[in-house]
């Protein structure tokens, strides 16, 4: 049941036909795991505590640093010092008090992954590689959990919904950590932007509303406010979301052959 | 030249000048669908052919481009303002990396030239 305080609070969504009072229910009971507290993270936990997520769980191994201002807008020059995850908790309780922050100060390996997200309903990417993100990815695949990934460089980003068993996996694109793709600067708005996404996608897969980037790539360019959204296939011989066993992969050769296969001149 | 595109696993495989015929044998299903926009016909195939003025990569590019364009497709791996390779973009030929190329774009290719144009997610948070 909602209480009279939250009947308010959450009036301007209640209204929403596709949210009502059963979906804002959902939000209460719901668990959502945040993979990194920057500027993905920062913004996208910001609106899903406003929006009455029950619990959410943020995980970061930083400190605020002067340079995470310019994009990560729940930390002031104040916390510069701070760990993240400790002033996200504060900042983000004081905004909606009835949601459970639980702040995680670890660094995501493939010996902790499972246990930090082995609760959640939804895994929301606020992470700034590709090494960590195939960890994630991989545990979510492992527990059936969705893993929202969301990614930024520059004035451009890029999004989609994973569903294990249904969706292509992070692996099905990129099976190896590339050191490509990263480190190029990120303007603050777009994190933000892309962020806002995903926590949309993340609500709508917690209330059974058809999340709308499942199997789908959005690629937003701010250089000429663009967004683009193309559809993407599974990877029938993925390592990680393939229901075919490692082992019983044929060694070479076909269709069924491994990745990196090149073509063949005849 | 003569480009003979095979849309891969994420990326497109591009041989110039094929001195012999260029099958998918041995290649993956492909990810991304998009990547036959511009040839809808080339879907059952999986090779498609295409003309290009010009014997450089950027030669290549470009036309690529275009063709991706008039599909409505954003594929646009030289970057018009810079007039150099976009980062969202990664190339290589035979195997070398697009730093390592001699002239880069302006790079000659040869028969049997085999180039690999790659679309890079972003990683950044």
């Amino acid at each position: 049941m909602l209480d009279r305080s939250e009947l308010i609070r959450y009036n301007r969504q209640l209204v929403i036909p596709e949210l009502g009072e059963e979906g804002q229910r959902k939000l209460k009971r719901s668990h959502i795991v945040i993979a990194g507290i920057g500027g993905l993270g920062c913004a996208s936990a910001t609106y899903l505590t406003a929006a009455g997520i029950g619990r959410i769980t943020i995980v970061d191994f930083d400190t605020v640093e002067l340079s995470d201002l310019n994009r990560q807008i729940l930390y002031w020059e104040e916390d510069i010092g701070e760990k993240k995850v400790a002033v996200a908790q504060r900042k983000l309780s004081k905004l909606n008090p009835a949601v459970e922050i639980i702040p995680i100060f670890a660094k995501i390996t493939e010996e902790n992954v499972l246990s930090l997200i082995d609760e959640a309903q939804v895994v929301v990417d606020g992470l700034d590689n590709l090494a960590t993100r195939l960890v994630i990815n991989s545990a979510c695949v492992k527990r059936k959990i969705p893993y929202v990934y969301g990614g930024v460089s520059r004035l451009r980003g890029m999004l989609t919904t994973i569903i294990p068993g249904k969706t292509p996996c992070l692996a099905c694109v990129y099976p190896e950590a590339s050191k490509r793709g990263g480190g190029l600067g990120v303007l603050g708005v777009v994190p933000a932007l892309i962020a806002n996404l995903q926590a949309l996608e993340a609500m709508k897969l917690v209330i059974g509303y058809s999340p709308s980037l499942a199997g789908r790539l959005l690629l937003f360019s701010g250089d000429d406010a663009r967004f683009r959204v193309y559809d993407i296939k599974r990877n029938e011989n993925c390592q990680v979301c393939s229901q075919t066993p490692r082992g019983k992969r044929p060694k070479n050769g076909g269709k069924d052959g491994r990745r990196n296969r090149e073509a063949v001149y005849t | 030249m003569k480009a003979v595109i095979m849309p891969g696993f994420s990326e497109l495989i591009i041989t110039v000048n094929p001195t012999g015929e260029v099958t998918r044998e041995g290649l993956l299903n492909i990810i991304m669908p998009w990547l036959y926009a511009p040839w809808p016909d080339a879907r059952g195939k999986g090779v498609i052919e295409m003309p290009v003025e010009g014997e450089t990569l950027r030669a290549l590019l470009v036309k690529l481009s275009e063709r991706y364009k008039q599909a409505n497709v954003d594929f646009e791996p030289i970057d018009p303002r810079t007039n150099d390779l976009d980062f969202d973009y990664d190339v290589l030929i035979n195997g070398k990396r697009y730093e390592a190329i001699p002239h880069q774009l302006d790079a000659r290719l040869g028969d049997d030239d085999e180039v690999k144009v790659k679309m890079l997610w972003r990683w950044d948070g």
